[in-house]
C-alpha cells in the first residue's frame, strides 16, 4: 500500500486519485478534530480549506516529514485563524456555575465535552484534543502546534487544572 | 507540583498509572483530592458525540481541488519535459560533431572510388538518414517524458 508521503508526491504532480485516497484516510480524524476545535461551527468550510491548502502546498511538502503531522499543522493554523476572526467566544467559568445552579439541571447535564473544550483557550484546546482524542505523543503535538515539548506539557497541565475547576462540585 | 501535574495528566489521558504514580496518588493529599475530578473530566471528554462526516463533503473537496490539481499536473509535465530536454541537449554537440565527421570521411572515401556526383548523392542520403534518426530520437523525448511521469504517478499510488 502506498504511504501517505508517496501519495503526496502524486498529488504534487496533479493526481486526483491520490488526493481522494488521502482524503479517505484522514476524513474522519480531521473532521472530528475541527469539529471539537470550533465547537461544531464552520467545520465543513475549515475541512475543505485544509485540503485545498494541502493541494496548493503539495510541491513544498518535505517527504522526510510525516504527512499526518503536516496535515494537522495546517488544520491547527486554520482553526487558530478562525478563532481570531469572529468575536471570540471564551466561555466564562461563571456561566458554568450559573447553568449548573439551575433548579432542574444537574451538573452533568450542563457540562458536556463540547462546553468543556470551549472553556479552554485555543492553544490549550489544540493540545487537549490532539493528546486526548488523537492519542498523539508530546513530540508530535509539539511539532503540530509549533512549540517546545515543555510548553505542550504545561498547556495540558493548565487545561487540566481549568477543566477540573469547572468540574468542581 | 510537577509530579502531581504529571500524574493527574496521565489520569486525564486515561493512561494506567504505574506503581510509582499510584503510590504518589495515595500518599499525596492534593492528588487524592483531585483525582476524582480529573477522572470525571476525562469521562465527560469521552462522552462527546461528534456527528459523522457529511457524505458529500469529500466529493466537494475533490471537485474544488480539480482546477488546482490540473494546474499542478501542467506544471509537473512542463518540468519533466524541461528536465528531459535539458538532459538530452547535453550530448547533442558531440553527436553533431561525430555525425559531421562520419559524413565527411565517408564522402572522402567514396570520392576516391566513385564519380563525384554519385559520391555526393550517397553521402547526402547518408547525412539525411542520420538527421532523420536524430529528429526521431529528439521527437520521442516529450512522449517518453510523459509516459515516465504517468508511470511514476502510478507507482506512487500503488
Ligand atoms: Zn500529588
Amino acid at each position: 500500500m502506498a504511504t501517505d508521503e508517496d501519495l503526496m508526491t502524486a498529488v504534487a504532480s496533479g493526481d486526483g486519485r491520490a488526493l481522494a485516497e488521502l482524503c479517505g484516510r484522514y476524513e474522519r480524524g480531521l473532521h472530528r478534530f475541527i469539529f471539537r476545535h470550533t465547537g461544531g461551527r464552520d467545520v465543513d468550510d475549515l475541512y475543505q480549506e485544509t485540503w485545498l491548502r494541502v493541494v496548493r502546498a503539495a510541491r513544498r511538502f518535505d517527504r522526510r516529514r510525516r504527512f499526518s503531522t503536516w496535515l494537522f499543522q495546517i488544520a491547527v493554523n486554520l482553526c487558530r485563524d478562525w478563532h481570531r476572526r469572529p468575536p471570540p467566544e471564551p466561555v466564562d467559568p461563571a456561566s458554568f456555575e450559573d447553568s449548573r445552579a439551575g433548579p432542574s439541571g444537574t451538573a452533568d447535564a450542563s457540562l458536556d465535552a463540547r462546553r468543556l473544550l470551549a472553556a479552554l483557550p485555543e492553544a490549550q484546546r489544540s493540545v487537549v484534543i490532539l493528546r486526548y482524542y488523537h492519542d498523539l505523543g508530546e513530540d508530535e503535538v509539539a511539532e503540530i502546534v509549533g512549540c517546545p515539548k515543555g510548553t505542550v506539557k504545561s498547556r495540558l497541565h493548565h487545561a487540566m487544572a481549568r477543566l477540573a475547576r469547572l468540574a468542581r462540585q | 507540583m510537577t509530579e502531581c501535574d504529571d500524574v493527574l495528566s496521565q489520569l486525564l489521558l486515561g493512561r494506567a498509572l504505574d506503581a510509582d504514580a499510584a503510590a504518589h496518588v495515595s500518599a499525596c493529599p492534593h492528588c487524592t483530592a483531585e483525582q476524582g475530578r480529573v477522572r470525571r473530566v476525562a469521562a465527560l471528554l469521552a462522552s462527546d458525540d461528534v456527528p459523522p462526516v457529511p457524505p458529500a463533503l469529500s466529493a466537494r473537496v475533490l471537485r474544488l481541488a480539480a482546477p488546482l490539481l490540473a494546474r499542478q499536473a501542467r506544471r509537473a509535465a512542463w518540468w519533466t519535459l524541461a528536465r528531459a530536454l535539458a538532459a538530452a541537449l547535453v550530448p547533442l554537440p558531440l553527436i553533431l560533431f561525430l555525425d559531421f565527421h562520419l559524413v565527411r570521411t565517408a564522402y572522402g572515401v567514396l570520392n576516391v572510388l566513385l564519380p563525384g556526383a554519385v559520391s555526393f548523392y550517397v553521402a547526402f542520403n547518408y547525412a539525411a538518414t542520420l538527421a532523420l534518426l536524430l529528429a526521431l530520437t529528439y521527437g520521442m523525448i516529450p512522449i517518453v517524458a510523459e509516459r515516465q511521469m504517468r508511470l511514476r504517478r502510478e507507482e506512487c499510488r500503488a
